[in-house]
């Protein structure tokens, strides 16, 4: 759906630093339906988002990452960084105040990563401040770079879980589990047709009802918008605020020592979690470890919509 | 039905062994021949024409257990797996359990003496082809990476908008910029403006002129300590939001900025929040009839010393 959505986008959407915005607003004001497709578009991206994380918890407590299936996890985390990549780059395409400051925000944090920072931000702004040639870039890499890696990695993911077979609940004897084993079709098919037709009615009614509504075009000068990334970054960016991490150091400890340390313990999880017990009860640190991280995730997004009050 | 492995071979007079292997016919796409390990007696490799029936575990031969046994040990060497070469269609037609599937080496390929010598001739040449492409493809990419930095003066307003002392007052101004192809454009953006007293005034300088340099060191400006106007670049040197003047409950009038609750002082210095540096000074010059003009300068957020990139 994302792909048909957005293919019809593209019919209309210019992505240049001058019509981005007449272009965006035309779909939304103007084409028939527009409003409807773009909102599909932009609340598909939240709900893909919401499975992603979903999945990837589920695997987790479930064990499913472990011994023989460690690169499927490893696959799997290569897309959700691709998703995480399309929500960062389409959020700039209609350069709009709230595009250009995630983007601007976004971009000044990868320029503190080690050594490579500096070329990795001036390579994604293509200059050293956002312009033209980042919205260029943005758009290549959401339409074209993305989606081609997407395509590729799913494929990928989906041939070697073929390959290892699916992990299956973790409790059961092998003679129970055969019991309740069925093939894909029919009836897989049709509990996947049910769900997608439930997250298909979830993203039209808020497509209906939360049209997306543009701020003013993009500037350097915010006027009177304070920058806030879409919801699924807002953790990120409310952690930020901590007292811990101020300072040039603290900066560094919370936009890249934290998040990379987190990421490589996700990324190396199959192979120091040798113990092939799945049953999560009988894992405390994983339970544990993904209890506070789904805490900690919750209260920064919650206190970060909180603290909106009192900006104004 | 074809012959599985681990499947017990009988000779006419006695069991002799198992289907260690099979060998398929790459142009027939048949098996061809069976190889037989002979418990423990080395292995034997058998035609099918030997073998008189098939069934699920068991290969039943024609010949004699000593006839078998009088063949030729099996050469593996002469042989490669189904996973060294790729045979389109064969595995169609495999219905052995996975294993050991062999088919012969063909002839033309174990006359090539020097394999490994091609494979990596084969590195070295994709490798000519990549490497000369990788450097234009990279440059060709990092084109608008490094725009040089401008040191024009613009001209943001007149001076008579600041009221009061100590205080900061937002002066927006457009920018020229031509990017690439594009048409000139104008962009928005803004400066802070502080008409200080003689404290605050030496809180920023601590009694020492700031120069500037431009990017080779030679200097383009020097703001005077005494000159009481200071502009602060409108980008935050936290993550690089818009700040403003406003009140605080408990601090008063501050810079503000709204992203992750940075707060400055008058004189640029930071009160509270994540911010590394105090806010950034620009070169400004205030023209006898009260023309305010800044060299636009933006320097890199995050970090404790001022990297300029603008
Ligand atoms: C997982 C997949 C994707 C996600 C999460 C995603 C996310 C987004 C987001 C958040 C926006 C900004 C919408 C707005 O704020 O108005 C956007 C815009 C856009 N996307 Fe995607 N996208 C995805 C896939 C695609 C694909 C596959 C294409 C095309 C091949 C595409 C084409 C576009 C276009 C042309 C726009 C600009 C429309 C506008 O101006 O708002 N997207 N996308
Ligand atoms: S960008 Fe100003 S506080 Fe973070």
């Amino acid at each position: 759906m994302r792909t048909i959505t957005g293919v019809l986008l593209m019919f209309y959407y210019v992505p240049t630093a001058d019509h981005a915005y007449a272009s965006t607003q035309y779909i939304i004001h103007d084409v028939d339906y527009g409003w409807f497709l773009l909102g599909y578009h932009f609340w598909g991206s939240s709900a893909m988002v919401i499975c992603v994380f979903a999945h990837m918890s589920q695997v987790f407590l479930w064990g499913a990452y472990k011994k023989p299936r460690e690169l499927i996890w490893l696959v799997g985390l290569a897309l959700f960084a691709i998703v995480m990549g399309f929500g960062f780059t389409g959020y700039l395409l209609p350069w709009d105040q709230r595009a250009y400051w995630a983007t601007t925000v976004g971009v000044e944090i990868m320029d503190k990563m080690p050594l490579l920072g500096d070329f990795m931000s001036r390579f994604l702004k293509g200059g050293p401040t956002p312009g033209q040639m980042t919205l260029s870039r943005f758009f290549v890499i959401h339409v074209m770079v993305l989606p081609a890696a997407l395509i590729g990695l799913a494929g990928l993911h989906l041939f070697l879980f073929r390959c290892a077979g699916p992990a299956g609940p973790f409790r059961g004897t092998p003679v129970e589990l055969k019991a309740k084993t069925d093939y894909f079709f029919p009836r897989q098919i049709w509990k996947d047709v049910v769900g997608m037709a439930v997250v298909f009615a979830c993203i039209s009614a808020l497509a209906f009802w939360e049209p997306v509504v543009l701020l003013e075009e993009a500037t350097p000068d915010p006027g009177d918008y304070h920058p806030e990334p879409e919801w699924y970054f807002l953790f990120l960016f409310q952690h930020l605020r901590l007292k811990m991490f101020s300072g040039e150091f603290g900066q560094f400890l919370g936009s890249m020592l934290l998040p990379g340390l987190l990421g490589a313990v996700l990324v190396l999880l199959p192979f120091f979690d040798r113990n092939p017990e799945r049953n999560i009860f009988k894992r405390p640190f994983a339970l544990i470890g993904w209890v506070v991280l789904i805490v900690s995730i919750l209260l920064f997004t919650v206190s970060a919509i909180i603290n909106r009050e009192y900006l104004d | 039905m074809q012959p599985q492995l681990k499947s017990k071979v009988r000779c006419a007079d006695r069991e002799v062994g198992e289907v260690a292997k099979v060998i398929m016919d790459p142009l027939s796409h048949e098996v061809s021949h069976l190889v037989v390990s002979m418990n423990g007696a080395g292995e034997r490799q058998v035609s099918m024409g030997a073998v008189q029936t098939v069934t699920d575990d068991l290969v039943q031969l024609r010949s004699s257990s000593s006839e078998v046994m009088a063949l030729p040990p099996f050469k593996r060497e002469d042989y490669v797996t189904l996973h060294e070469v790729e045979i389109p269609g064969l595995e169609r037609h495999i219905h052995v359990t996975p294993g050991e599937v062999l088919v012969p080496f063909p002839d033309l390929e174990r006359n090539v003496k020097r394999r490994k010598f091609f494979a990596n001739l084969t590195y070295v040449t994709g490798l000519f082809i990549g490497l000369p492409l990788a450097f234009p493809v990279l440059k060709y990419l990092m084109k608008p990476m490094y725009a040089p930095l401008d040191n024009r003066w613009l001209k943001i307003g007149n001076i008579g908008k600041v009221k009061v002392d100590d205080a900061g007052t937002q002066f927006k101004y457009k920018r020229n910029v031509k990017e690439a192809y594009m048409p000139e454009a104008e962009i928005e953006k803004n400066v802070w403006l502080v008409k200080a007293t003689p404290p605050v005034l030496e809180k920023v300088y601590q009694g020492k002129d700031m120069e500037f340099r431009d990017a080779t060191g030679k200097a383009i400006w020097t703001n005077k300590k005494d000159m009481p106007y200071l502009a602060f670049s409108g980008k935050c040197p936290h993550l690089g939001c818009g700040y403003k003047w406003r009140k605080h409950k408990i601090l008063g009038q501050v810079f503000l900025c709204p992203c992750h609750l940075s707060i400055y002082d008058a004189s640029g210095k930071v009160l509270e929040g994540p911010a590394p540096r105090p806010l950034d000074l620009l070169p400004i010059q205030v023209s006898p009839s009260g023309e305010v003009q800044i060299i636009d300068m933006e320097f890199k957020a995050g970090t404790k010393s001022q990297t300029r990139i603008v």
